[in-house]
């Protein structure tokens, strides 16, 4: 296959990809997929490699490829063009429950030769709380509808009765049928364009040019990797917290460089617990993924090819590989950043110039209550701003207020003035906050610092899903953590409630302020070795 | 005799198109003169009145408008050469631009250091004021704080102050009395508030446009007042308007208030080229394919008119302010073809620029570029490029390509070939961006080629989307320029009104729609005497989505009702879906006003008697090398045909039609390439 052909294949690939991302952000209805972005648009081949996948979200890069072969295995040669699947256990293919993910297959001579798929996080989806972040949950079924590969119609067309079925199970069933519409719109696009390619290139050629765009993605991988020395490191991360009494729990990565070839051994991790922490095979499999990613270089293509040049090696009953029934629903964000942590802590003693220092965790709260100007107006927002710092990396400082490790700048907090002028809040303040940040020769990104004054029509009530309140962002090479998070509830009588990152129904008075002091990120290398210009710069910008 | 004229300032030649009064058009270039650019527009003119055999002060004199297209805030921006320039902000909310809604680039890329805010934390001073969403007042203005800020101001000598509070968009008065007393502290220095640059909800995009033009203001005002000086100095008394990013055009002092409204004012007169022509019968959907040295420049119209859009970036930094919505990829003719680390080829982001330029140019450039592969593929003439003003090295071509083809183990044909086919790839997926991803079929729309080099890829480009027609313009080099003169005066003005209900009351929606359509006529009045046009629209979504859809109303009642059916259908057409129960919530009612000019002449073009074929050149395609006749562009007959495979060329252009091509020269100036 000549490089030209190639390089043209590549593009049209990432091009479809990016393409369908485009109209799922265009059409969909809920904020959490048209403003935050949480969805993942990817195009594996027939045998469920993972050929091209958009950027958007990294924490699925390793996982779509499980969608397309849980649909294969349970459903074999019983597929048409035209069927539409639909699954989001997280033992059959899925992650976690609230997001759904709708696999087309794509035929040419009666062979499937594509599976397009797309990935869409849901605002509800049923279980024991609003929003999906159920932090009382003990086991799955407390957490959500589950959906183990179904057909959910054929000429793409989905069934009715199915659709008013799952609907049912949520709580905000007009966001529910409008996202599932859009992201079939989107799988559609996507297979559509296969189809166009195959007819163009004949199913021989095209698909003789996968198998030579993975291999390329691995040659390139490899040679990164083989770039650094072998041996054998070990790296940590802890978790605060299950919700449920458990704390302090363990990540522990063992990473082995042996030529061109990276195994990550997870196995040592303390074994799974009872709140939702807990991870699921594929999520686990993801997290691994996207912490090899952000050691190579961003021009490496994600697909199965670079990830050949990884082994991921976990144990079944650990907190990164629950047993099928385990609460798993914050593992996208919590234990995956723990996984990316305790890797990139390990690898930083192989290839500290790539190694960074943590991202922030994740600490948000959904409040509900009624708006004091319309008291006939339920209202539920949730809060996306205080983001925590980047991590302190070889080229500089970290990123300030851009996220946490598993969205990375990624997401969008929303505008002040929209929010006041739509919801019941005051925002006394919203800006950086000096001294969160780990120092370093690089330090960490600044955190951010709120001060909220909920303006409700009696009582609202927030629901917290996070971590990190006890361990800050994580420091390397020398480099220190950050200060960790810090969320209070300030009464009117002056005194303070801090608020516990897995929570539910927190009563807040109208007129009380959520006080938020988010966490920076992690420092890098030694701070004696920072530039007196840098110091400076932070002292003259007054966040020293 | 009388002219018009069309100024548009690229990185290398300045293009200087004069119009007739009987449509005759003229093309002159200078160098480009960065440090100061009124410098390379006079040598242009000067050329010009040369070419016509005037003077400079007799063309002058004849000229009754000047359009000019200037990059001197496009430049300061992406060299980081703007004023030095401070924020005035809200107490409590001081990060607001520096925080960027807590995005970054590059998704996979955590070693991507931060870039520094445009305007450094130290220089955005905190003043102790609020307001509330409704315009009431939280806090007062609080002096003492705005005296401190002032001081501060004073001390680091600035030149240049972006005033921009919370909730200004909903009331100004905080804003317009910390603008007063700065300007009556410090007078000279530049001054800008949030609420005149851009009224609208959404601090980051409001704070981020007037901190742009805060930070290009005083350049640009230089500029232009400096440009109207020298052109006053040699004889010129008309007026001189300035294309800003959305493509209408605005006289030189409204230019240099909103300047950033002319960071993106580049590519605009190629869009409002595309839309004359269209006027003129080429055809109501179009997709641009402008196709320079280092970029080339998408855009799509659709029934005759540009689309707008409102999230473009320059240098990193979000300007929220209409501009034509334009795909800008990194490829154009000096893109350099290399190995790249994933081990095909790939072909820029780097260019070789114009210095050293292509290894072609003999100035030392040594990579292969995609010039040099259409020089080795036999598609331009060694001797006529430019006319023949610049002679090509074909060794130099080819052996840059031949180095390149050991690394790949290609021959060196399979290479050249390769680059051409790879850049062709690129501008169509360029092309599925601006299309496909805005929800139209390219296949129904023609491709407009210009710019000096899309004429060789546009055939390619159009196989590979399925588009049957393309039209490649006998002015194709200066085409930008030209467009220049096609554009109208427009002035804009928005409002944002959201509160917690969904929408004003009827009688206050017609109000405020009557009310900002009577201000957009007002403000034009000032600069524009004959007929003008006015057009509605509003910003309108759903309950809880995040995405507004600006909305046309012109001819729909302004109520409640005539918004939200309007909303409705505008949804169904582009998402395939309306929610008819939900509730339609409005965001930012819109007005402009457009003061029509009269056109410019048209001239039949295409000459009088059939052209034969100048001579044949030998040249690689797909299909293997073959004797293509060569024509000379400006010699063809209106309405002659000419058959793929062959050469079309004029001093500054060169088209390449492909086996299956047959091309029409058309009376309205461009070459209409069909393919059976």
């Amino acid at each position: 296959m000549d490089p030209v052909t190639l390089a043209v294949l590549s593009a049209r690939f990432t091009a479809i990809v990016e393409e369908m991302g485009e109209g799922l952000l265009r059409t969909a209805y809920s904020q959490i997929l048209n403003s935050s972005r949480d969805f993942s648009i990817a195009v594996t081949d027939g045998a469920c490699r993972l050929v091209a996948q958009a950027d958007h979200i990294p924490v699925h890069v390793g996982a779509m490829p499980f969608a397309a072969k849980a649909v294969l295995d349970t459903f074999g040669s019983d597929m048409k063009a035209g069927d539409v699947f639909l699954l989001n256990d997280p033992w059959h293919g899925g992650s976690h429950l609230p997001d759904l993910t709708i696999v087309l297959p794509v035929f040419s001579d009666g062979v499937v030769r594509f599976y397009s798929v797309v990935r869409a996080h849901q605002s509800d989806i049923g279980g024991g709380t609003h929003g999906g972040y159920n932090p009382g949950a003990n086991e799955i079924w407390q957490e959500g509808l589950r959906i183990p590969p179904i057909r959910l119609g054929e000429n793409f067309t989905m069934r009715p009765d199915l659709v008013s079925m799952l609907a049912l199970n949520t709580r905000i069933n007009r966001d529910f049928r409008g996202d599932l519409a859009a992201m079939l719109g989107s799988a559609k696009l996507g297979a559509n364009r296969l189809s166009d390619l195959l007819t163009q290139h004949g199913s021989g050629n095209l698909m003789l040019a996968v198998d030579a765009i993975l291999d390329l993605a691995h040659v390139h991988a490899a040679r990164i990797v083989e770039s650094w020395p072998d041996g054998t490191w070990q790296g940590e991360a802890v978790l605060d917290d299950d919700g449920h009494g458990q704390e302090n729990i363990a990540i522990r990565a063992t990473c082995t460089k042996q030529g061109g070839t990276l195994t990550v051994d997870l196995s040592a991790s303390d074994d799974q617990v009872q709140g939702f922490v807990n991870s699921s095979y594929p999520n686990m499999f993801s997290a691994v993924c996207m912490a090899f990613a952000y050691l190579l270089d961003p021009e490496v293509s994600k697909n199965e090819g670079a990830f050949r040049a990884l082994r991921v090696v976990a144990r079944e009953g650990s907190v990164v590989w629950a047993r099928e029934g385990a609460a798993v629903t914050l593992c996208t964000s919590h234990c995956s950043n723990e996984i990316v942590e305790a890797i990139v802590r390990a690898m930083s003693k192989c290839c500290p110039q790539r190694a960074m220092g943590g991202w922030g965790r994740r600490f948000r709260i959904a409040i509900t209550g009624r708006d004091a100007r319309r008291p006939e107006r339920k209202f539920v927002w949730h809060l996306f701003h205080a983001r925590p710092g980047g991590g302190g990396h070889a080229k500089g400082d970290g990123w300030s207020s851009a996220g946490e490790w598993h969205s990375a700048g990624g997401l969008k907090f929303g505008s002040v003035e929209m929010a006041e002028a739509r919801f019941p809040l005051h925002f006394r303040r919203h800006e950086f906050l000096g001294g969160t940040a780990g120092t370093g020769e690089h330090r960490g990104g600044h955190g951010g610092q709120l001060e909220l004054i909920v303006e409700s029509d009696g009582p609202s009530r927030g629901n917290t899903a996070g971590d990190g309140v006890r361990h800050g962002s994580a420091g390397i090479l020398g480099g220190q953590d950050s200060a960790p998070h810090r969320y209070a509830l300030r009464h009117a009588d002056g005194s303070e409630r801090l608020l516990r990152t897995k929570e539910v129904g927190v009563v807040i008075q109208s007129g009380e302020v959520l006080e938020v002091r988010s966490a920076g990120g992690g420092g890098w290398g030694d701070p004696a070795k920072r530039d007196p210009a840098l110091i400076a710069r932070d002292i003259e910008e007054g966040l020293a | 005799m009388h002219y018009t004229i069309g100024v548009d300032v690229g990185g290398t030649f300045t293009d200087v198109v004069g119009v007739d009064a009987e449509g005759r058009e003229y093309l002159a270039k200078a160098a480009s003169t960065p440090q100061d650019q009124s410098e390379g527009v006079l040598d242009g003119l000067r050329n010009l009145a040369a070419a016509l055999g005037l003077t400079l002060a007799e063309l002058l004199e004849t000229t009754t408008r000047i359009v000019h297209g200037t990059t001197v805030a496009t430049n300061a921006l992406l060299e980081r050469r703007g004023a030095r320039t401070a924020m005035l902000t809200t107490e409590g909310h001081r990060d607001v631009t520096a925080m960027r809604e807590g995005l970054k680039p590059a998704r996979y890329d955590l070693r991507l250091p931060q870039p520094p805010a445009l305007i450094p934390r130290q220089l955005r001073l905190p003043v102790r004021e609020r307001l509330r969403p409704d315009g009431r007042v939280e806090i007062p203005l609080d002096s003492a704080s705005l005296d401190a800020a002032i001081t501060t101001l004073r001390e680091q000598d600035v030149e240049s102050v972006a005033i921009c509070f919370l909730h200004s968009w909903a009331a100004p008065k905080h804003e317009h009395a910390a603008a007063d007393a700065v300007r009556a502290a410090l007078p000279g220095v530049f001054v800008t508030c949030s609420a005149d640059v851009l009224p609208q909800i959404k601090e980051f995009e409001r704070f981020s446009t007037t901190a742009v033009n805060a930070y290009v203001g005083p350049i640009v005002s230089r500029y232009l007042t400096r440009l109207e000086s020298r052109l006053r100095e040699a004889g010129y008394t008309q007026p001189v308007f300035v294309i800003l990013s959305h493509g209408g055009m605005a006289p030189i002092d409204e230019a240099a208030r909103l300047a950033v409204g002319t960071a993106l004012s580049g590519p605009a007169g190629g869009v409002a080229a595309a839309m004359a022509l269209a006027r003129r019968g080429l055809g109501q959907q179009l997709v641009t394919l402008d196709m320079g040295g280092t970029s080339t420049d998408i855009a799509l119209i659709q029934d005759g008119a540009a689309t707008l859009g409102r999230g473009r970036e320059v240098g990193g930094e979000r300007i929220a302010l209409d501009s034509l919505d334009i795909i800008t990829l990194g490829a154009g003719g000096g893109s350099i073809a290399h190995l790249g680390s994933g081990g095909t080829l790939e072909v820029g982001p780097q260019s070789a620029g114009a210095r050293p330029g292509p290894a072609c140019y003999g100035n030392g450039g040594t990579e292969p570029t995609v010039t040099d592969a259409n020089l080795a593929l036999g598609y331009l003439d060694a001797t006529r490029f430019l006319g023949g003003a610049r002679l090509l090295d074909v060794a130099a071509a080819e052996n840059a390509v031949a180095r390149l083809a050991a690394k790949l183990n290609l021959s060196a044909e399979a290479t050249a070939l390769g680059i051409y086919r790879l850049v062709n790839a690129r501008m169509a997926d360029g092309v599925r961006i601006a299309t496909v991803r805005r929800g139209v079929d390219p296949r129904g729309a023609t491709l407009l080629a210009f710019g000096g080099a899309a004429g060789l890829h546009a055939s390619a480009v159009a196989r590979d989307l399925g588009m049957a027609r393309i039209a490649v313009p006998l002015f194709a080099a200066g085409l930008s320029a030209w467009g220049m003169l096609q554009t109208e005066l427009r002035h804009e003005i928005a409002r944002s009104v959201v509160s917690a209900e969904a929408m004003p009351s009827d009688s206050a929606l017609t109000a405020l729609l009557d009310g900002l359509e009577a201000e957009a006529r007002k403000q034009l009045a000032q600069w524009f005497k004959g007929e003008v046009v006015t057009h509605r629209a509003a910003d309108l979504r759903y309950g809880e989505q995040v995405f507004e859809i600006t909305v046309n109303l012109d001819g729909v009642t302004p109520d409640r009702a005539g918004l939200r059916a309007a909303f409705h259908a505008r949804h169904r057409a582009l998402f395939t879906y309306d929610l008819p129960e939900e509730e339609v919530v409005l965001v930012t009612a819109r007005a402009a006003a457009s003061g029509l000019l009269p056109p410019l002449p048209v001239r039949p073009a295409g000459a009088d008697e059939q052209a034969d074929a100048t001579g044949t050149r030998r040249a690689l395609l797909e299909t293997g090398w073959a004797e293509l006749p060569v024509y000379g562009f400006e010699a063809l007959a209106a309405g002659q045909s000419i058959e793929g495979p062959a050469i079309i060329e004029s001093a500054t252009t060169t088209v390449l039609l492909l086996a299956g091509d047959t091309a029409r020269m058309e009376t309205g100036g461009w070459l209409m390439i069909e393919r059976v």
